[in-house]
């Protein structure tokens, strides 16, 4: 939902803190989660996605600060209590239940008699087109029939939220594209807030309607999946999310036309209406890979650099091209296959590489600076 | 092939020797090789033989169901509510036991349990007592709880300690109550050391004559203690071997139905 920061917060994160002995997993987190978005949390492992999570759902708790649910503390409530269902990693389906009973087993422990709850559980098995494996046993399904019981399980009793821990990561590249449309699907036809824990970009990329990245137990940005693809707000974020090309250096000419210095030349940069730098000021400059053209002469501007062809990755249609500059540091791009076959480039070829000025992307001291 | 061979010489000679036996004769006190379907009628017929059958399966079936009872919270506490380390320590402790003979602690416990042992003496003190701990079912239990209470609690620990705590999140996840849990989602996903547990339980005190014999005062008798006192007088070992393999299929038809539903996929 792109109107969802004019709406209530479903969730607030206030100063939490998780701490495991002298190990911070998770460090004065601020966080609103509002209500219909699906926002997911992203980062390497160990940045404390998890424990996030886990403390939404009473499974851990805070060792400071506080999180409300709709406005009230629920720290002190347990997990018992709080109608936060969670989708596991491993799924966590009961072994020694049928489908249908795994999928009534939130509504028993809410004491709902036996008629209803087998109606109810049967609603949300033929939503998720699995109504035929009702009898089946759990050892019986694939990993995509697996996926569904477990967020029929969650969903049965209408929460208002829904968790998920890495809940693709078991499944097949094929499974896990598909499933993603089921995600999508369903969250915005329940309209319910869907909080997703991932390590995987395209997952996070794919669904959300915000996402937050993680590091080292701090939020390193939050925003739209395209705000934090285009315009990371710290090297960690440029570094973890998509390809980018980061040159470091100092502003040697501020103003409208910024001019910055590095090991490898000095370069244009584009900064827009964004108020002006100092020179001198120490910055990371970031060239998007997929943003890079490619050529065999040299194009004679002033952003372009000179490099050798290592080796590409093929993926479909889209090649990443992995390349050494002067100083033998790496160069990644990203190009159509059809657009590098023209060039018919072997490893040790030399190349040259260009981008525009208003296409770079300045990051100074953990907090953007550009367009 | 040397474990056919290994099975034939001392599990399965024996016992078809065991069937032949059950049709020999005793004749002057000395057994006769034959074929005679007496011993087998003899017993059957015997009020004291079907008594002594119903009483050790009751007796068996109790201590299966106070020993799981009794193993239980402690194989819990030992597997979710302790360190690693406490665990390890625990389980050597459980183990222990099994280096002293049976019969050594056993002894022990008629000494213990007697009129004037140490619990009469503590109950004296508050003006309780004398109980009758000896010589009785009470004391037979004890001596059974003696022999498999350490075994069980093990198997128990081990089926516990496997048990995916994810699951047990789950249930708390969707509003199942912590005590809930145990029986709804721990007691479950154990189910395979808790029955395995029972039906060692229900085979060692089955069989044995150690308890009721020092401890329960032999008398009324159990099926073993039928066996030796049936081998004693007149040395009728054609009819104790009519015991033994009444014994034999009882164990193995329950110790299959309960393997059986141990593995069963589905509750």
């Amino acid at each position: 939902m792109s109107d969802s920061s004019s709406s209530r917060p479903l969730v607030t994160f206030a100063g939490v803190s998780k701490r495991y002995g002298g190990v911070t997993a998770v460090h004065t987190m601020n966080l609103e989660i509002y209500e219909g978005e699906f926002l997911a949390i992203m980062g390497p492992s160990g940045c404390g996605k998890t424990t996030s999570l886990r403390m939404l759902a009473g499974l851990e708790e805070p060792s400071d600060g506080e999180i409300r649910l709709d406005g009230q503390r629920i720290n002190e409530i347990s997990s018992v209590e709080r109608d936060t269902p969670m989708v596991w990693q491993s799924l966590a389906l009961f072994p020694f239940l049928n489908v249908q009973k795994n999928v009534e087993f939130g509504l028993k422990m809410r004491q709902v008699p036996a008629e209803e709850r087998q109606a109810r559980a049967s609603k949300w098995l033929e939503r998720m087109e699995i109504l035929e494996l009702a009898e089946r046993d759990i050892s019986q399904l694939s990993g995509g029939q697996k996926q569904r019981v477990a967020l029929a399980r969650s969903l049965v009793t209408e929460p208002r939220i829904l968790l998920l821990d890495e809940p693709l990561s078991a499944l097949d590249a094929n499974l896990v594209i598909r499933m993603q449309g089921v995600l999508s699907r369903l969250q915005k036809e329940l309209g319910i807030t869907f909080v997703y824990v991932t390590h995987s970009q395209s997952e996070a990329f794919a669904m959300s309607d915000r996402v937050v990245i993680m590091s080292q137990g701090r939020i390193e940005q939050l925003g739209s999946p395209k705000e934090i693809y285009r315009s990371p707000a710290s090297r960690f974020v440029a570094d973890f999310v998509g390809a980018n090309n980061i040159l470091s250096g100092t502003i040697s000419q501020a103003g409208e036309n910024l001019e910055i210095e590095t090991a490898l030349g000095v370069f244009q940069c584009d900064t827009g209406t964004k108020p002006a730098h100092h020179v001198g000021d120490s910055l990371d400059m970031v060239i998007s890979a997929d943003l890079v053209q490619m050529s065999l002469d040299d194009p004679n501007t002033q952003n372009s650099l000179e490099c050798r062809f290592i080796s590409e990755e093929f993926v479909g249609s889209i090649v990443t091209l992995f390349a050494e500059l002067e100083d033998r540091s790496d160069f990644k791009i990203q190009t159509r296959q059809r657009d590098l076959a023209k060039m018919s480039l072997e490893e040790g070829d030399t190349f040259f590489v260009s981008w525009s000025a208003a296409d770079t992307h300045l990051i100074s001291s953990g907090r953007h600076l550009d367009a | 092939m040397p474990i056919v061979i290994w099975q034939l010489i001392f599990f399965v000679f024996p016992l078809i020797f065991l069937v032949v036996l059950s049709f020999w004769l005793v004749k002057n006190y000395r057994m006769v090789p034959g074929f005679d379907t007496i011993n087998w009628v003899k017993m059957f017929s015997k009020g004291y033989f079907w008594d002594a059958y119903w009483r050790t399966l009751g007796y068996a079936g109790v201590a299966t169901i106070v020993t799981s009872i009794l193993a239980f919270p402690c194989a819990f506490a030992l597997a979710f509510k302790v360190s690693p380390k406490v665990r390890r320590w625990a389980l050597f402790f459980l183990i222990v036991p099994f280096f002293t003979s049976y019969l050594v602690r056993t002894y022990s416990w008629q000494i213990f349990l007697n009129d004037n042992g140490i619990f009469n003496t503590l109950f004296a003190l508050v003006g309780l007592g004398p109980f009758q701990l000896l010589n009785n079912f009470f004391g037979t239990l004890v001596g059974y709880l003696t022999l498999c209470l350490p075994l069980v609690v093990v198997l128990q620990l081990i089926s516990l300690a496997n048990v995916d705590r994810t699951l047990i999140e789950a249930a708390h996840n969707l509003g199942c109550g912590r005590l809930r849990t145990v029986f709804q989602v721990i007691v479950p996903l154990a189910k395979i050391g808790i029955i395995l547990g029972a039906v060692f339980t229900f085979i060692l005190t089955f069989g044995d004559f150690v308890s009721p014999y020092y401890l329960g005062g032999s008398k009324p008798p159990t099926l073993s203690i039928l066996i030796i006192d049936t081998t004693k007088s007149g040395q009728q070992w054609p009819r104790a071997a009519v015991v033994a393999i009444v014994m034999i299929v009882t164990l193995l038809t329950i110790m299959f139905a309960s393997v059986a539903a141990a593995y069963r996929k589905r509750s």
